[in-house]
Parts: C-alpha cells; sequence; structure tokens
C-alpha cells in the first residue's frame, strides 16, 4: 500500500514540484533584470561573464592552505556524485522506465562503487568542515544542514539498497529521493543551477568595470 | 481368466548367460542384507567387515586424510574442491568462538566502563577550569579525526549486525525484517571500508610525528595514567595511553583494510581458505578495535572533563593540560601560546588564532 505510493501518486508529485520549482526560480531570478548601467564600459561584461563562470572553479592560490583540501573535497563529492546520477546503471534503467523512455551508456559497476566511494568522501569531509569551522558554522543556516542531510541519507539508502534484494531498501532510497525533490527547489541546492547565473552575473559586473574578478 | 506366456530360454544362450548374471549380481546385492541378518542372529560376535567402494571416495571428497584438488572445466578458484573440509572448521570457529567470546569481550567492556564510572566518576579538572585556553588541534586535524570517527562508527555498527545479528537481532525483528537489515548493512559495510582506509591515510600521516613513543612515557604507565589515584602524572602532547591507542588504530587497523580488501575483492585468486583467514583476522581485529575504542569515547566524552574540548573547538583549557599533558603545556605557555577565554570566544578559530598570535610575537606586541 505504502509501497505503490511511494512508487506512484508521490513520485509524480515530487517530479512536478521539482520540475515547476526548479523552472519557477529560474524564471524569477530571469525576470527580475538588471539595473541600467549609465557608466562608460571599461571592459567587456561577456568576457568578464565567461572568464569568472570557469575561473571559480580553479583553485585560487591566495586561498590559504587548509581550502586545498576542501576544494579537492568538492570536486571529488560533485563529480562521484553527478557519475551516480546519470551514469549508475540503476539509475538510468529507473529514467529510461519513468522518465525518457530511453536509457544511455553506463558506467560499470566498479566504477558506479568508485563514484560512490568518491562522493561519500567529499561529501563527509564538506560537512564535517561546516560543522567544525566557525566561519562556516556561522554562515551556515538550517537550509544548509537539512541539505546536506537529505542529500547524505539518499546517498546512504542508496548504498545501502546496492544488492537490489529487497524492494523495501529501494523503497526507503526512493522516498528520501522525492523528498529531497520537493526540497530541491526552495533550497540552496538551487545552486545546481543557478551557479552559471551567479557567476555570470558576477564575471559581467566586474568585466564592465575592467576589474578581474 | 488369463493367458500364460511360458518363455523358453535354450541353454548357453545369450539370454541364459544374462539370466545367470542377474542372479548373480541379486545375490552379491543382497549379500550385506543377509550378512546384517546373521549378525543379528549371532549375538557376542563382531559384525564382518563389509567394504563399502563409495567410503573412499566420499574421505577423498571430504578430504579426511589430505588435501585433495581434483581436475575440472570449470575455471575459478577451488573449482577443482569439492567440500572445503575447512569451511567447516571455519564455520565451527565462528559460531562457537568468534561470536559467543567477541560478545563477551564487548559487553565486559561495556559492563567494565559503567563500574568504573560507577566508581571513579568523572575524572574533573582538579584546580578547575582555568580563563584562559591553549590551542591543541588545527580544523584539519579535527576535520580528519571526526572523519575517521564517522566512518568507524558506520562500520562498526553494521559489522556487529553482520556479526552478531543473526543470534541478537532475529529474535528481536524476525528472520525477514533481520534479512533486509543485514542486507543493507552487509552493502553499507562494503561500501564505507575503502574509505576507512583513506582515512587511516590521513590519520597516520598527519599524527604519527606526534606519537613516537619519548621520554616520560613509560613512567606515565607505570603510575596508570593518572585515572587511578588522584596523583598529578605529567605527559606530553599525547601520552602513553593516546599513543598505544594510535599505534594500535595503525596496526590492527591495516590488518582490518587489508582482511577487508581481500573479502570484498575476490579477484586476486585468492580461494576460500584466504577468505576463511581473512574473515577471522578481520573480525578478531575489529573486535579488538571496538572494544578499545568503546574505552577512547568514554575517555573523550563521559569519562574526563575538558578531554573531548580539544577536538571539538580546537582549543583545551590550560589547567586539563597542565593536569594530563604537562610537559606538552609547560613548552606552549613559555611560547606564549596561552590565549584568554576572550580571545578564544573572539575569534573562534585556532588556526587564526595561531597566525594572530604569531603575527602579534614578530611585532613584539
Amino acid at each position: 500500500m505504502i509501497g505503490q505510493f511511494i512508487d506512484g501518486p508521490l513520485w509524480t508529485f515530487s517530479l512536478a514540484v521539482f520540475v515547476i520549482g526548479v523552472v519557477w526560480r529560474i524564471v524569477t531570478i530571469l525576470m527580475a533584470g538588471n539595473r541600467p548601467d549609465l557608466s562608460t564600459p571599461r571592459g567587456s561584461a561577456s568576457s568578464g561573464a565567461i572568464r569568472t563562470i570557469f575561473s571559480r572553479s580553479v583553485y585560487e592560490r591566495t586561498a590559504a592552505t587548509r581550502g586545498r583540501l576542501l576544494q579537492i573535497a568538492g570536486y571529488l563529492f560533485h563529480i562521484g556524485l553527478f557519475a551516480l546520477l546519470f551514469f549508475a546503471k540503476p539509475h538510468v534503467d529507473f529514467y529510461a522506465e519513468r522518465i525518457t523512455g530511453f536509457g544511455w551508456a553506463t558506467m560499470p559497476h566498479w566504477a558506479f562503487i568508485l563514484s560512490a566511494e568518491l562522493a561519500f568522501l567529499g561529501l563527509l569531509l564538506l560537512w564535517i568542515h561546516r560543522l567544525l569551522s566557525p566561519v562556516t558554522r556561522l554562515l551556515s543556516d538550517l537550509d544548509d544542514h537539512l541539505g546536506s542531510i537529505l542529500v547524505f541519507l539518499v546517498m546512504l539508502t542508496g548504498c545501502l539498497a546496492l544488492a537490489q534484494s529487497f524492494e523495501a531498501l529501494r523503497l526507503i532510497h526512493l522516498l528520501l529521493a522525492e523528498l529531497l525533490l520537493i526540497y530541491f527547489p526552495f533550497s540552496k541546492l538551487m545552486h545546481t543551477f543557478t551557479f552559471v547565473m551567479s557567476r555570470g552575473y558576477t564575471g559581467a559586473t566586474m568585466g564592465r568595470k575592467g576589474v578581474n574578478a | 481368466m488369463g493367458s500364460m506366456i511360458s518363455i523358453s530360454i535354450p541353454p548357453g544362450s545369450l539370454g541364459a548367460k544374462a539370466a545367470a548374471w542377474s542372479l548373480l549380481l541379486l545375490w552379491l546385492m543382497l549379500l550385506p542384507g543377509q550378512g546384517l541378518a546373521e549378525s543379528k542372529q549371532v549375538k557376542g560376535l563382531p559384525p564382518p567387515a563389509v567394504l563399502n567402494p563409495a567410503a573412499d571416495l566420499w574421505r577423498d571428497i571430504r578430504q579426511r586424510d589430505m588435501a585433495t584438488t581434483g581436475t575440472t572445466q570449470v575455471r575459478g578458484v577451488d573449482s577443482g574442491v569439492l567440500i572445503n573440509a575447512n569451511g567447516d572448521k571455519w564455520r565451527k570457529f565462528r559460531m562457537d568462538q568468534l561470536i559467543p567470546i567477541g560478545g563477551y569481550l564487548l559487553l565486559g567492556m561495556g559492563l567494565f566502563l559503567i563500574l568504573f564510572y560507577l566508581i571513579r566518576g568523572k575524572v574533573r579538572i582538579a584546580g578547575g577550569a582555568s580563563d584562559r585556553k591553549l590551542p591543541r588541534y588545527t580544523s584539519y586535524e579535527r576535520l580528519i579525526h571526526w572523519f575517521i570517527a564517522s566512518i568507524f562508527i558506520f562500520l562498526a555498527l553494521t559489522g556487529l549486525i553482520i556479526l552478531f545479528g543473526r543470534p541478537l537481532l532475529i529474535p528481536i525483528f524476525g528472520k525477514e525484517l533481520f534479512s533486509v537489515i543485514a542486507s543493507a548493512s552487509k552493502e553499507g559495510h562494503n561500501l564505507m571500508g575503502p574509505l576507512f582506509l583513506v582515512a587511516l591515510i590521513l590519520v597516520f600521516i598527519k599524527f604519527v610525528r606526534r606519537n613516537i613513543y619519548q621520554k616520560g612515557d613509560m613512567s606515565w604507565l607505570l603510575r596508570g595514567g593518572g585515572i587511578i589515584g588522584k596523583k598529578h602524572v605529567p605527559s606530553n602532547f599525547f601520552n602513553m595511553g593516546e599513543k598505544s591507542m594510535f599505534w594500535m588504530l595503525i596496526i590492527v587497523g591495516s590488518v582490518i583494510v587489508a582482511s577487508g580488501l581481500v573479502l570484498i575483492f575476490p579477484i586476486f585468486g585468492q580461494g576460500r581458505e584466504w577468505m576463511e583467514l581473512a574473515h577471522v583476522g578481520h573480525a578478531i581485529g575489529a573486535i579488538l578495535m571496538i572494544t578499545v575504542i568503546m574505552g577512547h569515547i568514554y575517555i573523550g566524552t563521559i569519562g574526563m572533563e575538558g578531554a573531548i574540548e580539544g577536538m571539538s573547538t580546537g582549543y583545551c583549557d590550560l589547567n586539563w593540560a597542565k593536569e594530563h599533558h604537562d610537559y606538552w603545556a609547560s613548552q606552549m605557555e613559555k611560547r606564549g601560546e596561552a590565549i584568554s577565554n576572550e580571545a578564544v570566544n573572539r575569534f573562534s578559530d585556532p588556526d587564526t588564532n595561531r597566525s594572530l598570535g604569531r603575527e602579534l610575537r614578530e611585532a613584539g606586541e
């Protein structure tokens, strides 16, 4: 009974909330527009935007040495999670059956496991650092922790269900993934989509002023 | 009303020979039964030795006398072995010794800690908390400590479910629910296991220098680390107990990791016996480590006032440091590393305070 609910109506509802919520958030950001800048441009806004979108992903040498581990952890987590989400066979099969109607190339099993290991390694290091460092602790709010906890639980239950032998474990994983989908548009997890816009906006503003930032 | 069919067999013909052989075979088959009947009749006499031609075959299969490997077209490690005799020994060891003794050891440690707490109580800072603190652990050191701690706790819980689940959890949850829990535990344990190796390497690199035994460690040990009795026992940055726990973590942890890798990656040609050996090493090492870590957690939390502060905030109380790590505390105080509680609250971050302190000292302030 509850299994059918998780597999059916709740899945449809959560997917709808996710899609509508994400589109709505992006549209409202784009519709907000910019204030007209009447000053004489001292550089190219477009090249500034493009530069910043990519340069923010590169390790900043002037940053403190201890930031290096966190940068590596960030890459491990995001790349691992991306690979898991889009190239793990159980996920691709699920998308093909429920959303797209077609599948695509998947990772071999060892790469699937390695991606999960890297994603866990990165997430745990980042989360523990968030809790321990006085700076990140002050900067973090409930949303940050809730997002981390939900992503962690989805990953954990996914790994517990790896044997694919028990329906209950699959349903727990799916339920948590659905809760994450519902929570996603209203949280900082939206940075998955908005990071390009925010970096681009900052880069364009600075580029127009002739500042290499 | 019926018809009778009579068959006449000419003597010396093929049919006659077949009939004669059949009768002989039937008589041979009845021989053991006849012997048994006779033995029942003649009480007191030993039964005649009846050779079973299959006995040798089964003795070889069960490998009673010596290890035998047959030939087969099936490719794979141990595919020529029909019955692994050591597997039975391993199973018996696991069920009759490992699980009960391991269980009693863990239970015993738990009871010991409860009793110890009831008798000794919480070890307080003798002079009370001071108004100054010492930076003890950097953010990175705390990060890797809590990283290995979280991985260890997860692995310990899932490992204990795998080892003790059948006798302990089936009576509570029933077989069906336990099978779900056991499967989840196994998958989680296998997936998180390799992360323990990463954590172990990070911890080793960061903490090895301060865990080399030095002068004063033995006297700390001989005086029971100060936890027994009320006398002051000085020590270095890490005391003998902490250093020994570090080396146990590294050595036993390496055994656990190596045996765990043998178990979850059966792709390097390791046979059943290697797997059994790895399992025994893995389980014994893990039980030993869990037992010791229980003591570590006890001291760090309810057992000693101020002990967890270093790992949670990065600072420790100056009086606590003088009481438990006197040699190190004196050096730090001489170098002017002691910071007021107010300054600690202002900056909170040991790394920031450390660099700020360095800058102030260099500026002559």
